[in-house]
């Protein structure tokens, strides 16, 4: 869990006696977001629907002069729009988590900080909601932005895909709507925001993607840099793990160190059948791959260990951590 | 958990057996109503792709015993089992699956097993009617290793047949594929286990859910079964234990070249010197499964919960 952040947080006074229907959650990360755009034309798009909803912006330590064009657009919008202003950049998961504390709203819907697709596709996400999902994300269908950059996303989408089971094809859209619920009974920390939907489905709730109309992306064609994919594929090890190995933790560490037992006893082995049958004239521990093999064993033995916490931990915790969620008991 | 109000519920996990569930719940009916008990059936519809949950439906609307549990999405028998257990409201409580091939007749001598003064009966089929190479001898090799290992004598661990008075299941967490290791978790706790020979026939309508991978799995599960069941009041003994051969050999091997087996020179010779360093790398390996362990003593304090589950004893 990252440490609370210090936050100047203005909630919306909202002029509605009765909750909203949708709280819209907006994670601004830099001075150019066009967040009047966004909060017009959804919020537009929000009332044609006759949904009633308020706009809680969060701002990740970017300076005053954007919040209080914000102030502004507070006041021309009769308090429903809220702000939140994180005093340095905590990222879009605290965002969330620190505007989701602040709203009242039935659904929850986050958007990202420019008009990325069209408002029109909003009715659909309502439709999936009210059809009995929990969660609906977004996949922008068909991709406006260069075909570097949608190359690189659908590997990465196909390698989540691959270590979660969960059968998503654009976590990188973060127009989402959901239900209270969802946000409720999870914990959002570090790179979650992104892999959303993903952790929603393995615990238990009903997610399903919305193809949309992408209108525009920032940002232009670029491999993205070492930093990015590093941080990705630590992202995705620590999905994976959650996601398959909670319950069976010793099945992930007994497999990885199973393995590094058996090759370790496989190099000891050779390597003393070497030497009994040698005419002695060396010493078994001055060969390298007999201490290699040593050294996997060790290795291999203390992954296990590992693995054996983590069984103690799942099983103290067992009550805490419900595998399944119910949707109805029928009497 | 709610009350303990009735005096049999029965918990049967479902997951597409449209054909088989009218006939197992006329068959239950036939077998459990005239008992003279209070008793209902929860049937858990783990998101069935059929018309399960149709069917159980409308066996709600002609039979009030019935209750039904459904699920957001397909999780598994073991939670699906969990969700039963969560649900019911029975004393004692009976496991069974939907497919028909537990014979619900055996329910009564189960429950009458279970009055004996016991706190679990596992059904055992004695005559299985299943395929013998993919089914009954990974099956059979299973539970001789559970038995073996764990010291529950239980012949078939994989049998959902299985009753439970409600004390015992309100105190073990069941989990991942943890339903086939309840009798040795229940051992562990102090729990008093019986086994009848129950009736096993044959599949008549759906296909079989279960494949060979899953016994590969089995065999990991029996090692954090053995700790949590053996070791699970001081996980330091256990951590202790496994660190022993790591800290003993390299000293042993040591004694054996002081006393002059081997001629081993640490000083001089460079082989002697490589044999150190080896020996040091393994000895640590002992140290960090002794701090391994105190880890695990911090987790189980933090818990609150000491690993051994207490079994209230409640006079049938």
């Amino acid at each position: 869990m990252s440490t609370s952040p210090i936050a100047t947080v203005e909630t919306p006074h909202s002029e509605f006696t009765t909750t909203p229907d949708v709280t819209v959650i907006v994670p601004i990360t830099t001075p150019k977001a066009e967040f009047e755009q966004v909060v017009a034309a959804f919020g537009r798009e929000l009332d044609r629907l006759g949904r009633t909803w308020e706009c809680i912006l969060v701002f990740d330590g970017i300076k005053v002069a954007t919040r209080e064009l914000s102030a502004a657009l507070q006041v021309k919008s009769t308090g429903r729009i809220g702000t939140i202003a994180l005093h340095r950049s905590f990222g879009e998961s605290v965002c969330l988590s620190s505007a989701f504390e602040n709203s009242n709203g039935e659904l929850i819907l986050t958007l990202p900080q420019y008009v990325q697709i069209d408002p029109h596709d909003l009715a659909r996400l309502f439709e999936t909601l009210d059809n009995g999902a929990d969660m609906a994300t977004t996949r922008r269908y068909p991709r406006v932005d260069s075909r570097l950059n949608q190359a690189q996303s659908s590997m990465f989408n196909w390698v989540v895909r691959l270590v979660t089971g969960a059968n998503f094809r654009d976590l990188n859209s973060t127009t989402r709507l959901m239900r209270r619920e969802v946000l409720e009974q999870m914990t959002i920390y570090g790179s979650m925001y992104r892999y959303l939907p993903a952790t929603a489905y393995r615990q238990g709730f009903r997610v399903e993607e919305v193809p949309v109309r992408h209108l525009a992306e920032w940002g232009g064609a670029s491999v993205f840099g070492p930093g990015v994919y590093m941080r990705r594929a630590l992202d995705v090890v620590g999905l994976m793990f959650l996601s398959r190995f909670t319950h069976k933790p010793l099945r992930f560490f007994g497999a990885l160190g199973g393995a590094a037992i058996l090759l370790g006893a496989l190099l000891i082995g050779v390597q003393v059948l070497q030497w009994a049958l040698s005419d002695g004239g060396y010493g078994l521990f001055q060969r390298a791959p007999f201490q290699f093999g040593v050294l996997l064993v060790v290795l291999g033995s203390q992954t296990i260990g590992f693995g054996l916490v983590g069984e103690i931990i799942i099983y103290t915790q067992a009550r805490n951590l419900r595998e399944y969620r119910i949707e109805k008991v029928y009497e | 958990m709610p009350r303990a109000d009735i005096d049999l519920s029965l918990v049967v996990p479902v997951f597409d057996e449209e054909e088989n569930l009218p006939v197992l719940h006329a068959e239950i009916v036939q077998h459990v109503g005239g008992l003279g008990l209070d008793w209902e059936v929860v049937y858990v519809d783990d998101r069935s792709r059929d018309q399960s949950f149709e069917v159980l439906m409308q066996l709600r609307a002609h039979d009030p015993h019935v209750r039904i549990v459904r699920f957001r999405r397909n999780f598994g028998q073991t939670p699906a089992m969990a969700a039963g257990f969560e649900v019911s409201r029975g004393r004692v409580v009976v496991t069974l699956d939907a497919d028909l091939q537990n014979d619900p007749a055996d329910i009564p001598r189960l429950v009458a097993e279970l009055r004996k003064g016991f706190d679990v009966v596992v059904g055992w089929r004695k005559n299985r009617q299943d395929g013998l190479w993919l089914r009954k001898v990974p099956s059979r090799i299973a539970n001789r290793l559970i038995a073996r290992i764990t010291g529950a004598d239980v012949h078939d661990t994989g049998c959902t047949l299985k009753a439970f008075r409600r004390e015992l299941i309100e105190n073990l967490p069941i989990y991942a594929d943890q339903h086939r290791f309840l009798p040795v978790l229940a051992l562990a706790s102090g729990a008093r286990i019986a086994e009848l020979p129950v009736n096993h026939r044959p599949r008549i309508h759906g296909v079989s859910k279960y494949g060979l991978g899953r016994a590969f799995r089995v065999v990991l599960d029996l090692l954090t079964m053995k700790m949590l069941s053996t070791f699970s009041r001081s996980p330091l003994t256990y951590f202790a234990l496994l660190a022993s051969p790591f800290v003993l050999l390299p000293v042993v091997y040591l004694l054996i070249s002081a006393w002059g087996f081997g001629g081993v020179e640490f000083r001089s010779s460079s082989w002697g010197q490589a044999a150190l360093l080896t020996f040091m790398l393994v000895s640590m390996a002992g140290v960090y499964f002794l701090m391994l362990g105190l880890l695990a003593e911090l987790v189980v304090k933090v818990s609150g919960r000491p690993l051994d589950p207490l079994v209230q004893r409640v006079n049938p």
